[in-house]
């Protein structure tokens, strides 16, 4: 859990930046920033999950 | 016009001395350089990112690289123990002050076997790298805003 929620917060640091260095409009920033996150999280389960079953 | 589809005979604006002036505030000091602008919900945001980053990454045990030769694995500049340690270098020292000021303490450089063996130690590796990647991105952004490029 703690693995996870140091993620997370990687997640979430690395998607304000993000969100706030692109687009035009802050609603887009926030949209942006917020998608960003998602595949960050999403993206990582994914890769937990795939590495889980390789054996080496 | 986008960038992408910039001409190669077009004229580049160049940015005026300011920029280049927030753009050294914004490196030195994480977030300095959108408080000059008066940006200040970026420099909360972009700023307060870089720091966390660098404060957590160091609570986690996290090491940061400069170009010492070790005396074990490294005898000078030249060997490929220290090489290997430029890209991370320049990450870390994306961090401006925060990065000097350690590296004068020497907090969080030292070849240390039982910071290495903490869970968190690759945790704060990364936060550390993550930092000053961050504030080389808030940096630019704060260059562009003042070079009139981006509001």
């Amino acid at each position: 859990m703690k693995h996870f929620l140091v993620m997370v917060l990687f997640a979430a640091l690395a998607s304000i930046v993000f969100g706030a260095i692109t687009k035009d409009t802050n609603h887009e920033r926030w949209v942006y920033g917020a998608k960003v996150f998602a595949e960050f999280i999403v993206i990582g389960l994914a890769l937990g999950w795939l590495l889980y079953f390789i054996p080496w | 016009m986008i960038k992408t589809e910039r001409l190669q005979g077009d004229p580049v604006e160049s940015a005026p001395g300011m920029a280049w002036l927030v753009g050294l505030a914004a490196w030195f000091i994480p977030g300095a350089g959108h408080v000059i602008l008066r940006k200040w919900g970026r420099a909360a945001l972009m700023g307060g990112a870089v720091w966390l980053s660098f404060v957590l990454g160091l609570a986690m045990g996290g090491h940061m690289f400069d170009l010492t030769p070790d005396g074990v694995t490294a005898a000078s500049l030249s060997d490929w123990s220290t090489m290997i340690q430029v890209p991370p270098m320049i990450a870390n020292f994306g961090t401006g002050i925060a990065y000097v000021v350690c590296w004068m303490m020497d907090i969080g450089f030292r070849d240390d076997p039982v910071q290495a063996a903490r869970t968190t130690y690759e945790y704060g590796n990364t936060f550390l790298l993550i930092a000053g990647l961050m504030n080389f991105l808030t940096m630019l952004d704060a260059f562009d805003i003042a070079a009139g490029r981006k509001s």
